[in-house]
C-alpha cells in the first residue's frame, strides 16, 4: 500500500478537549487493525482513556472489533456508552 | 407577608425506619381537611413506593371518567425508600403522578432536588392532593413545627405572581423569615400551566454553592396544569432534620458500602465517557446528530450542518459556570444539573434584564433544533421563558414544530396563525412560546398539544378543500409527533425497531425514561433478533420502573457503563453497577432480594399501570402505534436526504432481489416494509409480556402480581379477556 494511505481518527465529545483536536490522521498499511489505531492514539495522547469497559471503537460508524482491518480513508471514533438518561 | 390560614393541623412527624414513615399526608382543596394516611406495613412490600404509591392512588381513587380538572383528580408527590440518602448519589428523586390532560390517563414525571427527601423527613413517603380550591391556594408542611397549612396565596407583585420561579423562589423566602435555606424546599407552577396542557411543576431547593434557589421539573404530561387546576400555586416543605441516615437504614455500614462503591464507578468512568459532571446532558447533541438522531425540522432530519452550533462545549465555552459540582441533591457525584449565571435576555417581556437558567439539558437544546433554531442564545432565553411561565421544553418545541411544518406542507396559511411560523424563525418560534404561555392568539392552539393541533388542522384543511376529516387526518398522522396523546421526548426512531417500541408500548406515551434502546439497537447491534428486541423492551421498562418507584436517579446506572459490564454477557444491562442498588436496597430496608425480585416488584407496578391505562381507554394495541415518521421516512424529503442508507437498509433488510428503479418506488416499498415490522414487533413484545395479540394483560398475569381485585375483574371482563 502506498505511504500515504491513510483513515480519520476523529474526537468527539470529552475527547475533543482532552487533546485538543476534532480528528487527526494515521498511515496504515495493508494489515494495520483497529488495534494499531488504538496504540496510535494511546502513544499520541497517553491521558486519554481508550480501555475496553470505557469506550466502543466504531469504524464508518459502525461498532468494529479490535482486530478489523482498516481500509484507506475510513473514519475511526471512539464511542462512550449511551443509554439515554 | 402574613399568610391567611385557611386550615391547619398539627401533627407529630413520623420518623423514616428502613427508608419509609408509612404515612400518606392527604389534602382535599375542596373540602379545606387535612389527613394523615397510616399504611399497613405490608402496603410498601406490594407498591414500593414512588411511582407505586402514585399508580396505587389513582387505581383507588379514581375512574374512567376522572379528567385531570375533575375535583377527585389526585396529585400525588413521593419519593420512595431509597431517597434520601447523601451516602448513596441520586437520592433526590420524586415522582409526580396524576391524571394528564395531555394523554387522559396516568402520567408521572420524576424530579430531582430537595422537596422529595425533605418530605420523607417531614414524615411522609407521599403527598396526595384532591380538590379544588376555591382560592388560589399553597400547602404548608413543616416538620419542625410540627404543621400542616392551607393558606390562601400570598399576592405579591404581578411579575412575581405569574411566575413559576419568580413565586416560589418569593414564598421559600418569605415562609423563612427573608433568607433561603436548605430545610426548605418547593414545589410551585406558573401562569403558563394555566393556559397550556402541558404545564409543569418545578421541583425548587436552594443550592448553598450558587446562593440561589434552583429548580429541576417535572415535565412531562402536564403535571403543573393539573396542579393549578386544583388552584394550588405551590407546597413548602420543610425538615431540620439531618439527611445523612435520615431514613434509618437496617445496615448503616452496607448503604455506605454501596454508596461507596457506586460513587468510585462514577469517579473512574464518567471523566472518560459521557463526562456528564463537566457537560451535563448537552454532550448528548453532538453523539445524536452523529448518528442521525438529533429531531431537527419536527424530526424530519437526524442531523444538520448546523447542530455543531448546539454541542455541548458551545454552552460549556459561554454559559455554564464552571467548577461547580451541580448536584442536584447531597451527595451525587455524577453532578449533571449545568447551570449559567447572569444570562441576558434579549428577547420576550424580560429583554435586559440577566437572569439564572437551570440548563439548557439535552432535551430542551434538542427542543430547539426541532423548531430549526441553532442559536445557542435562543436555548438559554427559550430555557428560562418556559421554566418561568411553566411549561414543558419538549411539548412546546414539538408542538411549535409540528404547526411549523403544517405552515411548511401547506396544511395551514400564515393566515392561520397570524404570522409566518416557519422552521428556523427565531422570531416566530419567541412569538409563539409567549403567545402559548398567555393564552393569546395561536398560542391558545399550540397550546392544546399535538394531538388536539392536529384534528384543530385537519377541520380546517377539511372545510377549505372538500376533504374529509378523516383523510387530512391520515396525513398529519405521519408527522404529529405524539402517541397517546404526548409529544415524543427528542430522539429520532426511525432506524430502531426497538427504541420504535420503546416509544410506542411506553405506558405513559412516548418518553424515554421507560425505554431508551436505540444505541443498543442501532449503534451497538446487540439486539439484532426481534426476539432480543422484545426481551428488551420488556427488562427495560422494568428496570426502569424501579428507580422510579424508589426515589432514584437512573443517570448513575444506565449513563455511565462500569468497566466490569464488559465481560458479561449483556454489557448494555450494566449489571455490577445494578449490584451496588440491589445492596443499597437490601441494606437500607432489611430485605434479602436480587435483581429478579426487583423485576417482580417492578412488573407488579407495571400491570397496574396498564390496567389504569385500560381503564382510561389508552391501554390497548391501537394506543400503541406511531406515527409514521417514527418508523420511517415519511415523506419523499426525508427519504431523498439519505436515500443511498434506505436503499442499502432496502437490499439488506427489506428481503427484495431487485430494488424498484423509481426512488418514489423503492420509498413506498421502504415504508411498507416499516410498518409490516413495527407490526410483528407489537406481535413479538406482548407476547413475552404475557398480553393478548391487542395488547391486553391476560388474567393469569393480573393475578400472579396479586392485582385482581373487583375492579380488574370488570375492566378484563369488559375487554373480553
Amino acid at each position: 500500500m502506498k505511504p500515504d494511505v491513510k483513515v480519520i481518527i476523529e474526537f468527539l465529545g470529552m475527547q475533543r478537549s482532552a487533546t485538543g483536536a476534532d480528528r487527526i490522521e494515521m498511515p496504515i498499511t495493508a494489515k494495520s487493525r483497529v488495534d494499531d489505531a488504538l496504540d496510535y492514539v494511546r502513544n499520541k495522547y497517553p491521558r486519554l482513556e481508550l480501555d475496553e469497559g470505557m469506550v466502543l471503537v466504531t469504524v464508518n460508524q459502525e461498532i468494529a472489533p479490535r482486530e478489523q482491518v482498516l481500509k484507506a480513508d475510513d473514519t475511526i471514533s471512539f464511542l462512550p456508552f449511551i443509554s439515554g438518561g | 407577608m402574613p399568610m391567611e390560614i385557611l386550615k391547619q393541623i398539627k401533627y407529630m412527624p413520623a420518623r423514616a425506619a428502613g427508608g419509609c414513615t408509612d404515612r400518606i399526608l392527604r389534602v382535599d382543596l375542596s373540602r379545606r381537611e387535612i389527613n394523615i394516611e397510616k399504611l399497613a406495613p405490608d402496603f410498601k412490600d406490594k407498591y414500593i413506593g414512588g411511582r407505586g404509591y402514585a399508580l396505587k392512588a389513582i387505581w383507588d381513587g379514581t375512574t374512567g371518567d376522572t379528567r385531570y380538572d375533575s375535583p377527585e383528580n389526585i396529585l400525588i408527590m413521593a419519593s420512595g425508600p431509597l431517597g434520601n440518602e447523601p451516602g448513596f448519589p441520586g437520592t433526590g428523586k420524586f415522582i409526580v403522578g396524576t391524571i394528564s390532560p395531555m394523554t387522559g390517563t396516568f402520567i408521572d414525571s420524576n424530579v430531582g432536588g430537595h422537596f422529595g427527601p425533605l418530605l420523607k423527613l417531614a414524615g411522609f413517603d407521599a403527598l396526595a392532593v384532591t380538590g379544588i380550591s376555591k382560592e388560589e391556594a399553597v400547602i404548608l408542611i413543616d416538620g419542625d413545627a410540627g404543621t400542616i397549612a392551607i393558606a390562601e396565596a400570598p399576592k405579591y407583585d404581578k411579575e412575581t405572581d405569574d411566575g413559576a420561579l419568580s413565586y416560589g423562589e418569593r414564598l421559600l423566602k418569605e415562609v423563612n423569615n427573608g433568607e433561603y435555606s436548605d430545610c426548605l424546599a418547593a414545589v410551585s407552577a406558573g401562569r403558563g400551566a394555566l393556559h397550556a396542557r402541558y404545564g409543569v411543576i418545578h421541583s425548587l431547593y436552594y443550592d448553598r454553592r450558587r446562593h440561589r434557589i434552583r429548580a429541576k421539573q417535572a415535565g412531562r404530561g402536564g403535571t403543573g396544569t393539573v396542579m393549578r387546576a386544583k388552584g394550588l400555586k405551590s407546597i413548602v416543605v420543610r425538615s431540620s432534620l439531618p439527611k445523612a441516615n435520615g431514613n434509618h437504614p437496617v445496615d448503616k455500614a452496607g448503604v455506605r458500602a454501596a454508596g461507596r462503591a457506586l460513587k468510585q464507578v462514577i469517579n473512574k468512568a464518567d471523566p472518560t465517557q459521557l463526562h456528564l459532571s463537566a457537560w451535563g446532558t448537552t454532550i448528548l447533541s453532538e453523539y445524536m446528530d452523529k448518528f442521525h438522531i438529533f429531531p431537527v425540522e419536527n424530526y424530519q432530519y437526524g442531523q444538520s450542518p448546523d447542530s455543531v452550533k448546539l454541542f455541548a462545549h458551545v454552552f460549556l465555552d459561554n454559559y455554564f459556570s464552571h467548577r461547580l459540582p451541580d448536584g442536584c441533591y447531597y451527595g451525587c457525584n455524577l453532578a449533571c444539573a449545568k447551570g449559567a449565571e447572569n444570562v441576558a435576555l434579549t428577547r420576550g417581556p424580560g429583554a435586559g434584564r440577566k437572569v439564572s437558567v437551570d440548563g439548557p439539558e439535552y432535551e430542551t437544546v434538542g427542543a430547539v433544533a426541532c423548531m430549526g433554531i441553532f442559536d445557542p442564545q435562543f436555548v438559554m432565553e427559550y430555557n428560562w421563558y418556559c421554566d418561568q411561565y411553566g411549561i414543558d421544553v419538549i411539548s412546546t418545541g414539538v408542538t411549535t414544530a409540528f404547526f411549523m411544518e403544517c405552515l411548511q406542507r401547506g396544511f395551514l396559511t400564515v393566515d392561520d396563525i397570524g404570522y409566518e411560523l416557519k422552521f428556523g424563525s427565531i422570531a416566530a418560534a419567541n412569538k409563539c412560546l409567549h403567545q402559548i404561555a398567555g393564552g393569546r392568539g395561536f398560542g391558545k392552539v399550540v397550546g392544546q398539544g399535538v394531538a388536539r393541533g392536529k384534528k384543530w388542522v385537519a377541520h380546517k384543511y377539511a372545510a377549505r378543500h372538500k376533504a374529509t376529516e378523516d383523510e387530512v387526518m391520515a396525513e398529519l398522522n405521519k408527522f404529529g409527533m405524539e402517541v397517546k396523546g404526548l409529544e415524543f421526548s427528542m430522539y429520532i426512531t426511525k432506524e430502531s425497531l426497538a427504541q420504535q417500541g420503546g416509544y410506542g408500548f411506553s405506558l405513559k406515551g412516548p418518553q424515554h425514561d421507560e425505554a431508551w434502546l436505540i444505541f443498543i439497537d442501532q449503534v451497538y447491534q446487540e439486539l439484532p433478533t426481534l426476539e432480543d428486541k422484545a426481551a428488551a423492551l420488556k427488562w427495560f421498562p422494568l428496570i426502569r420502573t424501579w428507580f422510579n418507584a424508589t426515589g432514584l436517579c437512573k443517570l448513575h446506572w444506565i449513563d455511565v457503563r462500569n468497566p466490569e459490564a464488559a465481560a458479561t454477557d449483556e454489557p448494555s444491562k450494566n449489571l455490577p453497577t445494578l449490584a451496588h442498588y440491589v445492596d443499597y436496597l437490601n441494606a437500607t430496608t432489611g430485605s434479602h432480594k436480587n435483581l429478579q425480585d426487583i423485576l417482580d416488584d417492578s412488573e407488579r407496578l407495571y400491570i397496574l399501570q396498564k390496567l389504569i391505562n385500560l381503564r382510561q381507554g389508552k391501554g390497548t394495541r391501537a394506543s400503541d402505534q406511531i406515527p409514521l415518521r417514527a418508523m420511517a421516512p415519511a415523506f419523499f424529503n426525508e427519504y431523498q436526504s439519505r436515500a443511498d442508507y434506505y436503499d442499502r437498509w432496502l437490499k439488506q433488510n427489506g428481503g427484495a432481489r431487485k430494488l424498484p428503479a423509481s426512488p418514489k418506488q423503492r420509498h413506498k416499498m421502504l415504508i411498507e416494509r416499516r410498518k409490516r415490522e413495527y407490526q410483528q414487533l407489537c406481535d413479538a413484545v406482548y407476547e413475552r409480556k404475557g398480553f393478548t395479540p391487542e395488547g391486553i394483560p391476560e388474567r393469569e398475569i393480573v393475578a400472579k402480581f396479586g392485582l385482581m381485585d373487583e375492579k380488574a375483574e370488570r375492566l378484563l371482563g369488559e375487554m373480553g379477556v
